[in-house]
């Protein structure tokens, strides 16, 4: 059984995901899935956030864009690799606008594997976040 | 199939593509290596095109000065493919590719004001910026810039087995993906020289109109919320999370990736027959409660007008074109697969608001259901077809299909050895951002995310 330590607050950042990745975080809302129940949100704001899950293999256009969002995520905050595009080896990793994922680029301690993956991974890979923020 | 007119001057050329633009559904515009091609549609002819050989110069006269549709496709012809257009009227770079966008356009008088969102939103949405000029609350000039999510998919097809590219070309965008992956498996099919069978062309028909159904279940719940309705929201999602499930079930993906690849289909398992007559009956009385709402309806109704002339003029397609009187849907116009037997009637709407877009998709819905149903009972108990084995190819072509947003395009150019020369992907969403930016012109700025939501189309495939 796991015990829920702390409530979450999650800011997603999409960097370049081919927005199959978003139908599964949007999923997370949904009645079946309702993360709200473990005490998480998904908040408009990376001032409010403690997580930011990101997706996408870090494109050119949004690398500045991305740095600046996490930067404004107050410490202690988690970066979690949404998707093998964020995990780094995604299907176009090696194409000329896309670059490293969210690992190599913007520190992401947790990655969640999958193309996309599914909400329930999603969610375990959350819990991980969670822990690491003690 | 293609068929190819090649006008002969370039001032020939210029007249006969402002004539066709006119008179003709517009595809699109790219360049290749060696030509320029501009593509139409029409029920006579099918796909045709015409092209003009570049020169050395690479130099071409725009045609986006007389017909806005193709402002895009021009710019980023200029931008990625070095094509030297002769007064191109927007001769800003497409989309930013070192990190630092083009100027946006504003409006200037007294009183307006300017403000920028995005391109990080406040929702789970892809990157965007969008700069409002407005007087007050009112949006005097709306200029998207896109671009954040492009990651160079085209160059990094080239030089691959056209064959083996499906997996590549069905994650370009994740909600198209099954309209996309069809029209790229109808033109590898059709440079191979096979057909596939009667199964195989039924089966991807309930595959396509399962995608259909999600997306417009997400775009109406979307444009509930836009519109202030919570519960429309949440219920719509749960309807959306039971058509992944039962697609799962179905293929082995909840989005259906790698579902349509040339030669066949991926699926496993198709006794949905019960649980799609159940799910049916509750979309039916989601739908009902959305229209039924009078509250969120009157907040739909006048939101977000295209009118049909500004829709005609830029090339609207799928609903958004439907919704402002047109009449096209590739599935009647240009058949292809089972929709050649099991035709859709075609959804349309008038007055090109929220409430129509909203309409035209809640009646595509019913439909899809339908046609899927008749799919299911003309399949029968026969085994699941299983894909064929593809030559080698060369040549090229181009293919289209209908998908939940309206054409989406595929054209290939394959070298003789069968790897990818050139792949170009004009999406339904490249071809209706534009008008998203019109369609707000006169609108309050609080009214942006609901109309937004009734086109609610996508980034990925429009940035590519």
């Amino acid at each position: 059984m796991t015990t829920f330590r702390r409530s979450l607050g999650i800011r997603h950042l999409v960097c370049g995901s081919c927005n199959g990745c978003e139908q599964e975080m949007n999923a997370l809302s949904n009645p079946m899935h309702d993360i709200t129940r473990y005490g998480w949100d998904i908040v408009a704001s990376p001032r409010h956030a403690d997580i930011v899950t990101v997706t996408g293999p870090i494109t050119t256009a949004m690398r500045a864009a991305a740095h600046e969002t996490i930067d404004a995520t107050p410490q202690p905050r988690i970066v979690v690799a949404i998707g093998d595009c964020a995990a780094g080896d995604g299907i176009w990793k090696d194409a000329e606008s896309s670059g490293e994922g969210a690992v190599a680029e913007l520190g992401a301690r947790v990655v969640v594997r999958g193309c996309p993956p599914a909400p329930e991974a999603i969610v375990a890979g959350l819990e991980e976040a969670s822990k690491l923020l003690g | 199939m293609i068929r190819s007119e090649v006008p002969g001057s370039i001032e020939e050329f210029h007249a006969a593509v402002v004539h066709e633009c006119e008179s003709s559904v517009i595809l699109g515009a790219y360049a290749s290596q060696r030509s320029a091609h501009y593509l139409f549609a029409d029920a006579s002819r099918g796909i045709y095109e015409l092209s003009h050989a570049l020169g050395e110069d690479r130099c071409l006269r725009a045609v986006s000065g007389a017909v806005a549709a193709l402002s895009w496709d021009e710019r980023e012809m200029a931008q990625e493919r070095g094509i030297r257009f002769e007064s191109l009227p927007d001769a800003r770079p497409l989309r930013d590719r070192f990190g630092v966008m083009p100027q946006a356009v504003v409006a200037h008088g007294e009183g307006l004001m300017h403000f920028v969102v995005g391109p990080v939103h406040a929702g789970i949405i892809e990157p965007g910026r969008f700069t409002i000029s407005s007087g007050g609350e009112t949006v005097v000039h709306l200029d998207a810039q896109l671009g954040y999510a492009h990651r160079g998919v085209e160059l990094d097809l080239e030089g691959e087995d056209a064959r083996e590219a499906s997996r590549k070309i069905a994650r370009i965008c994740g909600a198209c993906t099954v309209a996309r992956s069809y029209a790229y498996a109808l033109a590898v099919e059709e440079l191979a020289g096979i057909e596939v069978d009667v199964e195989t062309d039924l089966v991807r028909l309930i595959l396509a109109e399962l995608e259909r159904i999600g997306n417009h279940l997400s775009d109406l719940a979307a444009s509930a919320s836009g519109g202030g309705w919570n519960p429309g929201l949440t219920r719509g999602l749960g309807l959306k999370e039971r058509m992944m499930r039962l697609c799962d079930r179905a293929a082995g993906h909840r989005l259906l990736f790698d579902s349509i690849v040339p030669g066949g289909v991926r699926v496993r398992d198709l006794q949905m027959a019960t649980e799609l007559r159940a799910l049916e009956q509750e979309v039916f009385a989601y739908l009902d409660a959305l229209f039924g709402n009078a509250s969120l309806v009157s907040r739909w109704h006048r939101a977000g007008v295209l009118s049909h002339a500004v829709a005609r003029a830029g090339g609207a397609v799928g609903p958004a074109h439907r919704a402002s009187r047109g009449k096209v849907d590739l599935r009647t116009v240009l058949p292809y697969g089972a929709y050649r037997v099991l035709a859709p009637k075609t959804a349309r709407a008038h007055a090109g608001d929220a409430f129509s877009r909203c309409t035209v998709k809640r009646d595509e819905i019913v439909e899809s259901f339908r046609l899927i149903g008749d799919a299911l009972r003309a399949l029968g108990r026969t085994a699941i077809p299983q894909p064929v084995a593809i030559p080698q190819i060369s040549g090229r072509t181009v293919a289209a299909v209908e998908g939940p947003r309206g054409a989406e395009i595929v054209a290939v150019h394959a070298d003789a050895c069968g790897r990818l020369e050139r792949v170009h992907v004009i999406s339904a969403s490249y071809r209706n951002w534009p008008l998203v930016a019109r369609a707000m012109d006169g609108n309050i700025v609080p009214d942006f995310p609901l109309v937004n939501k009734s086109f609610n189309l996508c980034y990925a495939c429009a940035d590519r």
